[in-house]
């Protein structure tokens, strides 16, 4: 049995999948990064071997992906997450035409082809707004944690209309609605629908098809999940693994190239430094 | 996938020769500072009568280089700060905040001693900025200014009106008039035509030499070689010195051609690039696209100072008429968006690209406002894989190198995947 | 049109209040839909509509053609941008965005055409992006001449006219005569006659008319048929100086740089609350271009070519070379008696924002305090505006 591994290092949290030859996800892990950023990549991928209870040398090929990729000293290959999160999506929900990928401090929006494959993409890492960094702030400033904000926000009968998108700004806009006299759900209602409208716009650039994927951690937050229906007027799809999805991809990629069915990388070798993959061989 | 870190920029007989004339150039420009020189007239390069200038025996002064040049040697910063203390907003054009900034500092640079103006020659073609930039420089020189005011190129039809090219052609007689108070000479309408005409066989051989980008592999890269050659064109043209620059680099880029070189070992993908380039990371951005054996085979920022490969010459027969057509029509500034679009589209079609990178600079919102639009032309309309990303051309705290790269490798990777999509 | 005389209004009844025509202005202002105008195209079956983008517009070549000019100047803060932003980076001022998305949604189908100009970049892009996407409209572009100490410039601006005469005449179906033209001109003298008076008024009692009260009005107008707004505008100029309102203890300012972008009524209403009475501005300049009548002479165009460069108030984006950028805002602070200056710019505007430089300079040689503001089209609270503006106001009357 061949498996294949996926290590996705992001800013805040590492995720790594196994993939079995079969296309079952056999092993996981999630940790917090951390400062030391191949050491998690490390942490996360025995802990993810430990969970599969296989042997380390029978995964014939792994992938890094994330900010911190070329960080997995012992991956084979390095993939953007972008191509990782369109595989990845492409894996759990095979009829995703666009991917919505919102984390903690980027935001992304993928078009995929049939096969898992990027056709075009756009992100936005320039600054907070529509991210989770946006809500984590809206939370704190109403005092109410993360995942609470969610459900409440869905109880809003008159949401407010948000003045900033800037994740700085908007613990001040929310302050002064406080001060108004408007009730949280309302307020919750303004800064979920304020960021889906963001983010709408954003994954505009690139056409929005259905099936709509919607990953990355701020898909756990059901409200964040209704106000983007809301404004997409389509469904999006999420999942319980939509933390994992990028390392999925990577393993899946991963899993392709020591099957041998990616020509191009079929002479990667474990181990190596982490200098960009091996040379193309020649086809 | 990409390779190791290639070997990316070309280095040689014409470098070193651009780098003597351009030297010559400023030391030029620092006489005219010590008061031994030429008198100075302050231009912009894109679209200009410096044809005009050169007959005077005047010498003219590029802000838009002094800044590049500056930013180039990291030394924008500080200068762009100044101007921001004195008023400047972070959101104007950082071209012009390091040119004030280094008006304020006494106008020396590392490279030249700048001469204040004799006398401020705003060719307003198309850059709206162009006009407030040179009018606070008149403000702060007091020098006298003329607005050289070219009609922006704002109709459907192939060419400019005839009432354009009248308006633009009384224009110049009236700077004829100016330049030879300023002289107490007459114009020398003779010499006027040789360099007319040197400026033509410059702008062909720059035409001949983009042409041979078509080739497989290209054997320059013509957004970051293109720079190299940019400045003899933009400081010489209408000089001897400039037309023989272009005649040893054609020389050198036909033998490459001829033997197959490219500036990659090898060349996997082609693109066209447009936007201005981030001037303070020039290395760091041209290794992002080297690792993926990407090649630039032509550029629209390498034709803000003129478009010639499509046919426009300098004519000595008609000199002022075809100054006044290079201004209205033949440079990229005075062009309308959807120009470029089409311009762009030759480019793909002609140069046989694989895909287009649009390089958004917050600075430069002639070039960037709007490529949005440009890109969604790009990819849903006419199917050509298109990357935006985002910097600036003089301001170092705009750029994000991991941001960057992480969109360049997405794309590359991606365009790599469908290849071997197509293959299989 | 123009051979029937006035046409009558239904939009206001005789003997309503100042208060209500305030108030009806204002909506009109706030109308992301035009419902004002479009109602007046429905009652004048086979009239169109030009739309006209900032700053000026010769709205007499549209009229004379037989056409309604129609400000579009952006969509405030009524609607969302969702389409737009793919289209324009996020450090283009909102109004070209705004204005896109007015196109994008469908709300400008009942447009014949757009008419741009040169006055910056950004909008200049916007006249392409506009002529590609919306193949349907006539979208035309005015270049205005740079270079004032010619005499040629006014020639090439009166043939510059002809020629969006010709364009124009493709869609109405009517080249004006000179006859047309000046029945045009001599209509929006008047209107421009009576806007001067309520600036007047502002200048001499502050109190009886609010920045934000005239700021609605003049907009409004850019919203429906001239020969309405005329009877909108007698009447207010004469009621108003019967208004029973109070002065208030406030400091004296006038305003500047909101030329293009308009600010949120809200905003305009909070700076004054915050204790400024704002005795001129230029919201809108380029629907009060000129300074006095526009001559009626045997060359409309020519004359209005001639008026554009010396019968017109400052404006940034008109590079008239011939005295200092700020002298005009020093003579203005003084002749109006102000206190100080505020300079509102809207946000990434690169016109507004180059004059600053020079402007601050200039006011504080003449020792004249000044409070710089940015906003955006697109807010809906004041707070942090009314605390910028409430400290300057505060800096002054302690003083």
């Amino acid at each position: 049995m061949t498996y294949g591994g996926g290590v996705d290092v992001g800013s805040t949290q590492t995720k790594a999948i196994i993939l079995s030859e079969d296309r079952k996800i056999v092993g996981r892990a999630l940790i917090n990064t951390g400062a030391n950023v191949s050491m998690a990549a490390e942490r996360a991928f025995r802990e993810a071997i430990h969970s599969a209870g296989i042997a380390s040398d029978s995964i014939a090929y792994v992938v890094g992906t994330g900010y911190g990729r070329y960080k997995v000293n012992f991956g084979n290959a390095q993939i953007t997450e972008i191509s990782c999160h369109a595989r990845g999506a492409n894996f759990l929900f095979p009829k995703t035409r666009t991917v919505i990928d919102m984390g903690g401090q980027d935001a992304k929006g993928i078009r995929v082809g049939e096969q898992g494959d990027v056709k075009d993409f756009v992100m936005n890492d320039k600054c907070a707004a529509g991210t989770g960094r946006f809500l984590s702030n809206a939370a704190e400033t109403v005092g109410l944690s993360l995942d609470k904000i969610g459900p409440i926000s869905l109880e809003a009968k008159k949401p407010v209309r948000l003045s900033t998108v800037c994740a700085v700004f908007v613990e001040s806009d929310i302050m002064s609605y406080l001060a108004e006299g408007k009730t949280v759900p309302d307020i919750l209602g303004g800064v979920h629908s304020a960021i889906a409208a963001r983010t709408v716009a954003l994954v505009r650039r690139v056409g929005i098809e259905p099936e709509v994927a919607f990953t990355g951690g701020v898909s756990r937050n059901i409200g964040m999940v209704k106000a983007l229906e809301e404004k997409l007027g389509l469904p999006v799809n999420v999942c319980d693994d939509s933390h994992f999805i990028g390392a999925i991809g990577a393993a899946i990629f991963a899993l392709e190239r020591a099957l041998g069915s990616d020509a191009s990388e079929r002479s990667g070798k474990r181990g190596q430094a982490a200098a960009p993959a091996s040379s193309p061989t020649a086809r | 996938m990409a390779q190791g870190t290639a070997k990316t920029d070309y280095q040689g007989r014409i470098h070193n020769l651009q780098k003597d004339m351009i030297g010559r150039y400023y030391s030029r420009l620092t006489a005219a500072a010590e008061n031994k020189g030429e008198k100075a007239i302050y231009m912009l390069i894109s679209g200009n009568p410096v044809e005009l200038i050169e007959a005077f025996d005047m010498i003219p002064v590029y802000p838009e280089v002094n800044a590049l040049q500056l930013a180039v040697k990291k030394q924008s910063l500080p200068l762009i700060l100044a101007a921001e203390e004195m008023g400047y907003s972070t959101d104007n054009c950082a071209y012009v905040k390091a040119d004030i900034g280094m008006y304020f500092a006494g106008r020396k640079t590392p490279f030249a001693t700048i001469p204040e103006p004799d006398l401020i020659l705003c060719n307003y073609v198309g850059c709206n900025v162009y006009l407030q930039w040179f009018e606070h420089l008149k403000e702060y020189s007091k020098a006298p200014i003329y607005n050289l005011d070219v009609p922006f190129f704002r109709t459907r039809s192939e060419d400019p009106s005839e009432e354009d090219v009248h308006y633009v052609v009384k224009q110049l007689e009236e700077l004829i008039e100016i330049l030879e108070r300023m002289s107490g000479k007459k114009l020398d309408y003779q010499k006027l035509q040789h360099i007319v005409e040197l400026s033509g066989e410059t702008g062909a051989l720059w035409s001949e030499i983009k042409r041979l980008a078509r080739q497989r592999p290209t054997p320059f890269d013509a957004y970051f070689d293109s720079v190299m050659m940019m400045a003899p064109l933009y400081c010489l043209r209408g000089t001897e010195d400039g037309l023989w620059f272009f005649q040893e680099a054609y020389k050198e880029m036909k033998q490459r051609a001829d033997n197959r070189e490219g500036p990659l070992s090898e060349e996997k993908f082609r693109v066209v690039m447009e936007g201005p380039p981030p001037w303070p990371y020039l290395r760091q951005f041209r290794d992002m696209f080297s690792r993926w054996g990407a090649v630039a085979v032509a550029s629209t920022y390498s034709t803000v100072g003129g478009i010639w490969e499509f046919g426009f010459r300098h004519d000595p027969q008609h000199p002022l008429e075809s100054i006044a057509r290079h201004m209205l029509q033949w440079n990229l500034t005075n062009r309308n968006f959807l120009q470029r679009y089409r311009q762009i589209k030759e480019y793909v079609d002609d140069w046989a690209a694989d895909a287009l990178v649009i390089h958004s600079v917050k600075s430069c919102r002639l070039f960037s406002a709007g490529q949005g639009d440009m890109r969604e032309y790009f990819t849903k309309q006419l199917n050509v894989p298109t990357l935006l990303i985002e910097s600036d051309l003089e301001d170092p705290r705009y750029f994000s190198e991991a941001q960057l790269r992480n969109r360049v490798d997405a794309f590359f990777e991606a365009l790599e995947h469908q290849r071997m999509l197509v293959k299989s | 049109m123009r051979k029937e005389g006035i046409v009558a209004t239904t939009l206001i009844p005789e003997m309503v209040s100042l208060d209500s025509l305030f108030a009806f202005c204002r909506e009109t202002a706030q109308d992301p839909e035009f419902t004002v105008a479009k109602r007046w195209l429905a009652e004048h079956p086979g009239k169109k509509a030009i739309g006209c983008f900032p700053i000026y517009c010769p709205v007499e070549l549209i009229h004379a053609s037989g056409m309604l000019p129609l400000g579009i100047i952006g969509a405030g803060n009524q609607i969302e941008i969702t389409f737009a932003d793919a289209r324009f980076q996020s450090f283009v001022c909102s109004i070209v965005k705004s204005t896109l998305e007015l196109g994008l949604t469908n709300r400008l189908k009942f447009l014949e055409g757009m008419l741009f100009h040169s006055i910056c970049d950004p909008a200049r892009n916007l006249s392409s992006v506009f002529e590609r996407n919306f193949p349907d409209l006539l979208v035309e572009y005015i270049h205005f001449p740079q270079n004032f100490a010619s005499p040629l410039a006014r020639q090439y601006l009166a043939t510059e006219y002809r020629r969006i005469l010709d364009s124009l005449a493709q869609r109405s179906g009517h080249r004006p005569t000179p006859d047309d033209l000046n029945y045009s001109i001599e209509l929006y003298n008047r209107i421009r006659a009576r806007l001067r008076e309520i600036y007047q008024i502002r200048t001499e009692t502050p109190h009886l008319l609010s920045a934000a009260e005239s700021f609605v009005l003049t907009r409004a107008g850019t919203l429906m048929a001239p020969e309405d707004f005329l009877k909108l505008l007698d009447r207010a100029v004469v009621d108003l100086p019967r208004r029973p309102i109070r002065p208030k203890d406030r400091i004296r300012v006038v305003l500047e740089g909101s030329f293009c972008e308009l600010p949120p009524v809200g905003l305009i209403e909070t700076l004054e609350e915050a204790g400024c009475y704002i005795l001129d501005d230029d919201f809108l300049r380029g629907w009060r271009w000129f300074t006095e009548d526009v001559p009626l002479q045997e060359n409309p165009l020519a004359a209005l070519a001639e008026s554009y460069s010396e019968r017109a108030y400052y404006s940034g984006t008109k590079h008239d070379s011939r005295e200092a950028k700020a002298a005009h805002l020093i003579r203005l602070a003084k002749e109006k008696k102000a206190d100080a200056v505020v300079f509102q710019a809207a946000k990434f505007c690169e016109p507004a924002l180059f004059d600053y430089a020079l402007y601050r300079k200039a006011l504080e040689d003449a020792k004249i305090p000044h409070l710089l503001l940015e906003f955006e089209e697109k807010t809906w609270s004041f707070d942090r505006a009314r605390s910028e503006a409430e400290t300057f106001v505060e800096s002054l009357l302690f003083d």
